[in-house]
């Protein structure tokens, strides 16, 4: 029996009325690779988050090495042993890489109120020689390097210091194959030295590869720790879901014809800086999806499909050859849109549940002339939030009171209210729990079933698989392949296409 | 576990309670605060403001009207301190145009407001300047073009303008009716949604179907147009514009909007009664304090005290950052 570096008991966060992590509790190890797995929302971050010092604790505690730990900030918890390489980029430009590295901690190259730089500089330069980064010159502003060698130096910055915990928050996805490999070769080393990694992915053949010892977590709620010598993907999964991953989750046909009939024709589209030269239609009662790295472009799709892009060039055209190049113009045609960037695009943050749902729809609310009628205003929230099953004391609620999935139903409830034919979905499922999930995902197979057509644009590749009739992948902006639907596809086939 | 859930329920009611209790008293808290006021003036004074009330409400139809105007502009998150300017240079069209007529006068005026508003709003969407800092520069443009047009002299209105303003009944009406159909085009049509909406979260409302860039830029044009027509009930009531005129209308508005509870960044927790309860417990605080015999020195004091005191209480914290 390995020795127990941390305690977490009975920790619990809310923010607002979500509760992101309810009252969990286990133990992680000495000299382990401690892998935290679960959908998004299940509240992996916002725990890692806590112990580094980024959110403060609602109730529960950190027990690290037999001692109580509460680090104010991501310094204090640098102190404290705790150290976390993040997914977004985590170093700061207009600094210099070794400033970068040894950012809060300063201190130990100033003597007399003066910084002795140099010093700074070999001490930096000699952790990235060690490290084998040495092609990074600590000197350079951290500016000139790009973003997989900037990683890098995040890498030396959360690990030079021997700490007890490092915690790796999908860094992983962010890396090229390289990238990774270094990492890996860091988070074996600091396990051999008798550290710890709290490693956080959502690749499961990574995770499974990676790491001993595997902890669940779901909707906030602790489920499980397993060995990882002892399961499977596939027991993985259930844990995660709850259940069999199977049957009805995703659409279950295979084999359906799709309609002949274009409903939308989109010609040569292009978007500096964007996309390139993009063609496809759209089909009556197709669900074509779109997959592709974040930066593919495929997310400008979207917004071109929606006439929300600058500067397009080609056209967007209806099966009759009306142009569709302003948003109002793709509203009155029926064409719908839920941003990625849901809470800037989608939703009115700060308005209530019902406005938010009548927005488009205000001129059929009309009572006499131009005045609305308040009461078909209340009607027809109600009625659409209630279609939704929004979770909401009620319409006049603000929205910046609910959870993304609830946010994203506000949104869903705004186009079905509109009865839109064409529905432009990016990321819908993003950062939504697995309940939500299912009832978007039978949503769109309704709709599919009434004749109308959507886009899908997802980074998840397994919901495209599962949802689309067609699926177009997009690569630097420009179409890279196109898969129909069939059962034996899989992520793999996708993948090759996309990178 | 039913009884956690059914407590769990109980708890978050309880606490939507409190949240509404609070929501209602900050609705409350203005109009309490005008009663509150002007009882306490009247004590003080030993009921001159009731007996001069007349007097009192002649003070409150330019501030009202103008406010209207800026109360659009600040529910879409916007600011604008240009109102004074604009006021003082419609009225000086006003007085000069109402020497061939007056109802061209009026016209003149609010073309005037309009033709400023629009130049604002060119600078806020076309260039994408912030409201606050396009508007300080017009303000300090228009009023060197006051001084300028009032350096010998200053400019008169036609003596029958000047005789409309011994009629108080003319203002009163002229005021209903920008507040009347204020609050009809606020409360009862697709425009105030849409500006809340604004406010609220522009790029949202933006794909939501609502023309933004358009909006704003009417919206400026409107409250020009607004403070324009109020210029002609500034014109008859003082009859003559000098280099001073219309001089911190925009503060005077500031303050009464949120004075009446307006939040400051705008948004859907905006209500039409911020111009009507804000601009009259404004003009009441100010005749009252001026019948104390309060140097202006002072009252621009206790002006600056209460306008921050309201401005703790009304600020919406969380939107704050999107004042535009």
């Amino acid at each position: 029996m390995s020795e127990v570096r941390l305690q977490i008991q009975h920790l619990s966060k809310t923010f607002g009325i979500t509760k992101a992590v309810q009252d969990v509790s286990f133990t992680i190890n000495k000299g382990e690779i401690h892998a935290l797995i679960g959908e998004n929302g299940s509240g992996k971050s916002t725990l890692t988050n806590m112990l580094t010092g980024i959110y403060s604790i609602d109730s529960g505690h950190f027990i690290l090495d037999g001692k109580e730990i509460h680090p104010k900030n991501q310094v204090a918890a640098n102190d404290e042993g705790v150290s976390i390489i993040v997914q977004e980029l985590g170093t700061l430009s207009g600094l210099t890489v070794a400033e970068n590295i040894f950012l809060g901690h300063e201190d130990r190259f100033v003597h007399m109120g003066i910084k002795n730089t140099n010093a700074m500089n070999r001490e930096a330069q000699k952790l990235l020689d060690d490290y084998g980064f040495g092609r990074i010159k600590a000197g350079d502003m951290v500016d000139d390097y790009n973003f997989e060698d900037r990683k890098l130096v995040e890498i030396v910055k959360a690990t030079y210091f021997k700490p007890k915990i490092v915690v790796v928050d999908e860094t992983t996805t962010a890396l090229s194959q390289e990238g990774r490999e270094e990492l890996y070769k860091v988070m074996k080393r600091i396990r051999g030295e008798g550290g710890t990694i709290i490693f956080i992915s959502h690749d499961l053949e990574e995770v499974l590869r990676l790491s001993d010892t595997i902890t669940i977590l779901r909707d906030g709620v602790y489920i499980d720790t397993v060995a990882a010598s002892q399961v499977s993907e596939e027991d993985l999964k259930r844990l995660m879901v709850g259940r069999e991953v199977t049957g009805n989750y995703y659409r279950a046909d295979y084999g359906e014809a799709v309609s002949k009939e274009v409903v939308l024709s989109v010609k040569d589209v292009t978007v500096p800086g964007q996309i390139e030269h993009v063609s496809f239609d759209l089909h009556k009662g197709e669900i074509l999806g779109f997959g592709g790295l974040s930066e593919s472009g495929m997310h400008e799709v979207g917004k071109a499909c929606f006439g929300a892009s600058f500067d397009r060039t080609g056209s967007v055209t209806l099966a009759d050859g009306t142009p569709i190049n302003s948003i109002p113009a793709a509203i009155s045609h029926s064409i719908a849109y839920t941003s990625k960037d849901r809470d800037n695009e989608s939703v009115v943050m700060n308005q209530s549940i019902g406005d938010n749902i009548c927005l488009p729809s205000l001129d059929a609310l009309r009572s006499v002339g131009c005045f609305l009628s308040g009461k078909k205003m209340k009607n027809f929230a109600n009625k659409y939030a209630k279609e939704m099953s929004v979770k909401m004391v009620n319409t006049d609620q603000f929205v910046s009171d609910l959870s993304g999935g609830n946010k994203q139903k506000v949104v869903l409830a705004r186009w079905i209210g509109k009865d839109s034919d064409i529905l432009v979905l990016d990321s819908p499922t993003r950062g939504i729990d697995i309940k939500v999930k299912q009832d978007i995902y039978q949503l769109m197979d309704q709709m599919r079933k009434e004749g109308k057509s959507i886009i899908m644009i997802s980074e998840e590749l397994m919901e495209l698989i599962g949802m689309c009739d067609r699926i177009l992948i997009m690569k630097d902006g420009k179409i890279s392949g196109e898969l129909e639907r069939n059962q034996d596809l899989d992520e793999n086939s996708l993948i090759e296409k996309m990178v | 576990m039913a009884e956690k859930s059914i407590a769990k329920t109980a708890s978050r009611e309880e606490e939507l309670k409190k949240v509404s209790r609070a929501m209602l008293m900050r609705q409350l808290l203005p109009a309490v605060g005008l009663v509150a006021v002007f009882i306490v003036f009247n004590i003080l004074t030993k009921g001159r403001m009731v007996s001069k009330f007349s007097l009192v409400m002649s003070q409150v139809y330019v501030t009202m009207i103008a406010s209207t105007g800026v109360f659009f502009i600040m529910t879409m998150g916007g600011l604008d301190f240009s109102q004074g300017s604009i006021l003082g240079m419609a009225s000086i069209v006003v007085c000069m145009v109402s020497k061939v007529s007056i109802p061209l006068s009026i016209l003149a005026g609010i073309g005037t407001g309009a033709a400023i508003g629009a130049m604002n709003g060119f600078f806020y969407v076309n260039r994408k300047i912030k409201s606050f800092i396009v508007t300080i520069c017009t303000m300090f443009l228009f009023r060197g073009i006051i001084k300028y047009m009032t350096s010998n002299s200053p400019v008169m209105g036609d003596i029958k303008l000047t005789m409309l303003g011994m009629n108080e009944t003319l203002k009163m009406i002229c005021t209903l009716v920008v507040i009347v159909l204020g609050l009809l085009a606020f409360r009862f049509t697709k425009f105030g949604i849409h500006l809340k909406a604004i406010g609220a979260g522009e790029k949202a409302a933006k794909y939501a179907g609502i023309r933004t860039d358009r909006m704003k830029f009417l919206v400026y044009v409107l409250a020009g147009a607004i403070t324009g027509f109020a210029a002609f009930i500034n014109a008859i009531k003082v009859g003559s514009v000098t280099a001073s005129g219309g001089n911190q209308l925009e503060t005077q508005i500031l303050i009464a909007l949120v004075l009446g509870g307006m939040p400051i960044s705008g948004g859907a927790k905006s209500s039409f009664l911020n111009v009507i309860i804000g601009s009259l417990l404004y003009t009441v605080l100010i005749s009252g304090l001026n019948m104390m015999g309060l140097t202006t020195q002072a009252m621009q004091l206790v002006q600056g005290v209460v306008f921050l005191i309201f401005v703790t209480v009304f600020a919406d914290r969380q939107s704050l950052q999107v004042i535009k």
